[in-house]
């Protein structure tokens, strides 16, 4: 065959496979490969459509093929990286690299894409190892430089001992001396050398290169080596002479960069704060004078700058705030003096509120003399500089509010006067494009915040409610507003009205990335809205969609084996970009990307949506081996995660007093947010009785499962076996609980501690489960399991003897009392007459504990397992249990669709109206424009209460 | 009065108070990566001194011989940090790394006919219509907004290399392409 040849016949399958066409490109490789049969670059191609359309098993057997023929050729290999990519198997790329580069040495593309592949895989050690021979072998200093950066990954690397850090800094360190040079201008290089000089304290040489011209010119156009020189500058406690090259900047550049004033801010306070002792007296009057000329300073520059920048302003301002820390302050109303001055100059910026907010916390003369001033200030809205001071006004003396004057009888009608404020406001926007925010929107902001605030104080949800029906309105006024949509969701859950909110959430387009940060707002607690068992999936499909994310960024380990319908592709898109950033040489930015994958991967936003979507998933789903062993797996390997929280709740302002809870506190459910230790209690208790049901023990499970592992973690107890670590109880995780989750999770202790003994006898032994799995893969796909040896099991290799069936001991009775206990709970709740999203948070943990108690005897269902281990009695005993918790989840049900009915009726909309007949009087809200948002609040409420309730009978039906 | 410093692939965590905006595109996370990975230089964020993201802006260099320029990809600002000269200072910064760094002609950029708030801010800056590309963006879903809500003008600024001004041309705005003939 010509090479020419096939290259045209291999032409079509290329392009099936860049449209996605991946069906055909399998039958182009079928017929090709009846021509050519050994060929491997056919038999890889085709390998990468098997495994885009999901047949992971097919592709495995090819993809091992051509790996044992050791192929050279780059089309083969190209072709092959993607296949490995998509199966997670990076180590085994690294081989067939590694392997081809052996057979070409004088290759430099093979050699640099082994190192590539290293990289992928986060191998540090072997890649570091590797650039040093790319170097010795072609030569390039670029490969010495990669070197350098792969030792310092290993060093920064959470698994290497701190001692071995050392030593690898030091490597990095002799090779960074032996190339770099004086006429060096690549600034990620100057970087990375910067970078390791720091690290080892080498201050000195770090300022030779960075006060020589080459070091100089560089910082003047790269920030990042310009941030790095600050920050080492710091770090020496060059305060000084720091502060004297921002003054220049300051000075003869006009440099506005905040960070030249804070220099300079340091290098005057420096004679207090560079030693540990107290500073003597000659100290305190060098700073007293350098106080005093930097304020000449300053103020020479907020003169000049007039409203151009408010630099200077500002730098008066902290330079006050310091002295005063310092006790070096010679003018007691300087401070205020300032703030006034500010608040004249900027108080037109919307940005004016929060540069003076580190400013406010203040007592006695000051904070009278100042709240005397912002009292005398005109409120107006006849332009929009009059509007955003009038908004900045507010919101500063809000601050500063007194709990004296923090009541519910003087918010009620600062409410109302803020939405006239807000009304009469609306005039100035009216001629604005759609795109557009208006500027009064603050105050629609600020008016909610102050109901939210009163409900916070009364506990009278009419509140939330007038909060509600005044920010439709504001959202109507300016549906560009992220801010009044997040209020809005926020309100909305606290009233127990999930719809809605949800569809403020969808108005925010959150998308990509975002996900992460912000599905919090609306998936936090979500199983306590889900209506999946009554068939309704919104919020499961929400919780998959917003994890999308996390998957096409992902390494992870997969069921493949068993599954025929793996995961999503598990592409490392973050580890491409590392791979670019070598090749480009952007060293500064290796770091951060691995940072970002980090936090990403490891995310705790993901983890809890994941737990959340177990929860809810379970409510619906058939409970078999298949759910069980998959979640098990999952739930194993997120337990082992350092997690990172990367929740945005910043972007909530909070315009409550000082000293109140905040309006994120205030608006959170149940005032408990799920964390770190919430997502760890309910990875516990779903891995104990997942462990228990499930037939997979540790040695089946290594031999199901494709793929590269995760790294090992390096948690406090990663030397304690994950079975024991799963028993293990903390009091912080448990503070993070609310009252009904702790009942709950001691129940499920006493559940799984009380049948442990009896799933540990009856489990069938390892060889059954494997010769049980390779049948059903078989059946399945028609290949048999790959690389699969069933262990002989020690012993006779059947199941244990039923004889030495341990002793049925009977269900401990805070079994049964959990439930009489959520009984009474849910009652209290009920006559109460609480806000729904708390009685819902007890019906569900109550469903759950049934629907964990069936996962936890699944395996007793068996007729023959009770018969030939003896366990009558035990299934007795279950049965019980469960027949309680029935009856109680029955009621539950029926209480919540009462009430649900009672929700969606005219009277209950009339009530409504009636409660915000202040908000209504002008032509604006109109009593039929209240009534439209009484009926959206009550219909959701309506929706969720009686859903909820239908779905507790259904689950009560399927596991009765 | 703000904080210059490098984008940092960590900020995509922080930047929803000033993506969460119509005029700003939230992009995958392969796009910041691949500006990060190659054109660090151009890219910069603006934080106020207590921490939150103020605004930033991505750039990257391209083009050959006289055509090599600099190109704004995203330029954006919160709300509330709005018309406090941070934008301006942001285009001075990627002007000067395009002028400086990268030897380029010129900078461009595009954006909605629709967005004359940005528009006027770039003809304060020296800006001037280069030609006018049809149906360049997704449309908003605003309702009407006809052909400026899709349309884009291509913006130009000469550099010092282009003394000239070689770049640029008066009647932009009556030079109309479509979306294909640009890449
Ligand atoms: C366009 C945008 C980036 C401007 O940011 P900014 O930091 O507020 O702009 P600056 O304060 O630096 O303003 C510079 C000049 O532009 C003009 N300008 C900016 N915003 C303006 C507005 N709303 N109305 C009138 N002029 C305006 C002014 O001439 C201003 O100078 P001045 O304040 O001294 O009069 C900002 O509005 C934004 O982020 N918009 C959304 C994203 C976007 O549209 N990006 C551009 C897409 S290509």
């Amino acid at each position: 065959m010509s090479a020419a040849a096939l290259d045209r016949q291999i032409r079509p399958i290329y392009d099936a496979l860049d449209t996605g066409s991946n069906k055909s490109a399998i039958l182009a490789c079928n017929k090709l490969l009846k021509k050519y049969p050994k060929s491997d670059l056919l038999k890889s191609l085709k390998a990468l459509a098997l495994v885009r359309s999901q047949k992971v098993e097919e592709s495995l057997v090819l993809c091992d093929e051509v790996l044992a023929s050791k192929p050279t050729d780059d089309s083969t290999l190209t072709a092959m990286m993607h296949v490995l990519r998509h199966l997670g198997r990076h180590s085994d790329m690294v081989v067939m690299f590694e392997d081809a580069f052996k057979r070409q040495p004088g290759n430099e593309e093979l050699g640099v894409q082994t190192f590539f592949a290293n990289v992928r895989t986060g191998n540090w050690k072997t890649a570091q190892l590797h650039a040093t021979k790319l170097k010795k072998q072609f030569g390039d200093d670029r490969y010495v430089y990669w070197g350098i950066m792969c030792a310092i990954l290993q060093a920064n690397d959470h698994i290497t001992p701190p001692n071995m850090c050392d030593l690898l800094y030091k490597l990095a360190h002799r090779l960074a001396s032996s190339v770099w040079s004086a006429t060096e201008f690549n600034p990620d290089r100057l970087h990375l050398y910067l970078s390791i000089l720091r690290k080892l304290h080498l201050y000195d040489d770090a300022r030779t290169v960075l006060d020589s011209e080459q070091g100089k010119s560089i910082c003047s156009r790269s920030l990042a080596c310009d941030e790095l020189r600050r920050e080492i500058w710091k770090e020496k406690g060059w305060l000084k002479e720091e502060g004297k090259l921002a003054e220049e900047r300051i000075v003869h550049k006009q440099d506005r960069n905040w960070l030249e004033f804070l220099s300079v801010l340091d290098a005057t306070f420096s004679s207090l704060t560079s030693s540990n002792e107290a500073p003597d007296a000659s100290a305190r009057e060098e700073c007293t004078q350098e106080a005093a000329r930097v304020r000449i300073l300053f103020t020479k520059v907020a003169e000049e700058d007039g409203r151009k920048d408010r630099s200077g302003l500002l730098a008066l301002l902290e330079l006050e705030k310091r002295a005063r820390i310092h006790d070096v302050s010679s003018d007691p109303s300087r401070l205020v003096d300032l703030l006034q001055q500010y608040h004249e100059t900027f108080g037109d910026k919307a940005a004016s509120y929060e540069d003076l907010k580190p400013y406010l916390d203040m007592d006695g003369e000051d904070l009278t003399r100042w709240i005397s001033y912002l009292d005398g200030l005109p409120h107006s809205s006849s332009s929009l500089a009059d509007l955003q001071r009038s908004i900045n006004v507010y919101k500063l003396s809000r601050y500063n509010l007194q709990p004296s004057q923090y009541t519910v009888e003087l918010e009620v009608p600062r409410a109302l006067h803020l939405k006239q404020e807000y009304l009469e406001a609306l005039s100035l926007g009216k001629d604005l494009p759609k795109t557009e925010l208006q500027p009064a929107d603050d105050l629609a902001i600020l008016a909610a915040q102050v109901y939210v605030g009163l409900y916070s104080l009364s506990g009278d949800k009419d509140h939330l409610q007038h909060a509600i029906v005044f920010l439709e309105y504001a959202s109507k006024k300016s549906p560009q507003s992220y801010l009044i949509h997040l209020h809005l969701i926020r309100i909305y859950r606290l009233l127990g009205a999930p719809q809605p909110a949800l569809e403020h959430y969808r108005l925010l387009n959150v998308k990509q990335v975002q996900n992460d940060t912000l599905s919090h707002y609306i998936l936090n607690r979500a199983s306590d809205f889900s209506l999946a068992a009554s068939g309704d999936l919104t919020y499961a499909s929400e919780c998959l969609e917003s994890s999308q994310i996390y998957l096409s960024n992902t390494q992870e380990v997969k069921k493949g084996n068993t599954q025929t319908n793996p995961r999503r592709a598990n592409v490392r898109q973050t580890a491409d970009f590392i791979v670019r950033a070598f090749n480009g040489e952007k060293y500064s930015q290796i770091p951060d990307f691995i940072a970002f994958e980090d936090r990403l991967d490891n995310s705790l936003e993901r983890d809890l949506v994941k737990m959340e979507h177990v929860r809810m998933r379970i409510t619906h789903e058939t409970i078999n081996s298949d759910l069980i062993d998959m979640e098990l797996i999952e739930l194993k390997f997120i337990f082992e995660r350092m997690h990172h929280d990367n929740r945005d709740f910043a972007l909530l302002p909070n315009y409550q007093p000082l000293g109140q809870p905040s309006f994120v506190t205030q608006t959170t459910l149940m005032r408990k947010q799920p964390g770190f230790g919430w997502l760890s209690v309910f990875l516990k208790i779903y891995i104990r009785a997942l462990q228990q049901a499930s037939d997979m023990d540790n040695t089946v499970e290594e031999k199901l499962l494709i793929g590269d592992r995760p790294k090992p973690s390096t948690g406090p107890d990663n030397n304690v076996p994950l079975n024991d670590r799963v028993s293990i109880r903390r009091p912080e995780e448990l503070a993070e609980l609310t009252s009904d989750e702790l009942t709950f999770y001691n129940y499920a202790t006493d559940l799984a501690d009380w049948l442990a003994p009896y799933h540990d006898h009856t489990r069938p032994p390892p060889s059954v489960v494997l010769a049980e799995a390779t049948k059903q893969a078989e059946l399945k796909t028609g290949h048999p399991l790959k690389g699969l040896e069933v262990p002989v099991d020690s012993g006779n290799g059947h199941a244990k003897k039923a004889e030495d069936a341990p002793l049925v001991k009977e269900a401990p009775a805070s079994l049964v009392t959990f439930f009489t206990h959520m009984q009474s709970r849910f009652k209290a709740l009920l006559e109460s007459n609480s806000p729904s999203p708390e009685l819902l948070h007890v019906a569900s943990i109550t469903q759950e504990a049934l629907i964990l108690l069936n996962i936890e005897t699944l395996r007793f269902k068996n007729q023959s397992v009770i018969k030939v281990h003896k366990l009558g009695p035990l299934a007795q005993s279950f049965k019980a249990i469960r027949a309680s918790a029935v009856g109680i989840l029955g009621e539950m049900s029926k209480d919540l669709i009462a009430l649900g009915e009672g929700e969606g009726t005219s009277e209950s909309r009339k009530a409504f109206v009636e409660q915000c007949k202040d908000l209504q009087g002008d032509s604006n809200i109109t009593h039929d424009y209240v009534l439209d948002v009484a009926k959206k609040v009550t219909d959701a409420r309506k929706k969720v209460l009686e859903g909820f309730g239908k779905g507790i009978a259904r689950v009560c039906t399927n596991h009765a | 009065m703000s904080i210059i410093r490098p984008f940092r692939a960590t900020d995509l965590f922080a930047f929803n108070n000033i993506n969460l905006d119509v005029w700003t595109e939230t992009y995958g996370i392969s796009f910041y990566l691949s500006y990060l990975a190659r054109w660090p230089d151009l890219c910069c964020v603006q934080q106020a001194p207590n921490g939150p993201l103020m605004g930033y802006v991505i750039g990257k260099a391209e083009g050959t011989s006289t055509e090599f320029h600099g190109h704004v990809t995203a330029l954006t600002v919160a709300p509330e940090f709005r018309r406090l000269g941070l934008a301006r200072s942001m285009m001075s910064f990627l002007e000067r790394v395009s002028n400086d760094v990268y030897g380029g002609f010129f900078v461009d950029l595009y954006v909605r006919c629709r967005n004359g708030v940005a528009i006027g801010m770039y003809e304060g800056l020296g800006y001037s219509v280069y030609r006018r590309v049809r149906e360049y963006y997704g449309s908003l879903g605003l309702g009407p907004g006809g052909k400026d809500d899709e349309d884009a003008f291509d913006m130009r600024k000469p550099l010092s290399r282009d003394p000239f001004r070689r770049s640029v041309r008066p009647n932009g705005r009556d030079m109309i392409v479509s979306a294909h003939d640009v890449s």
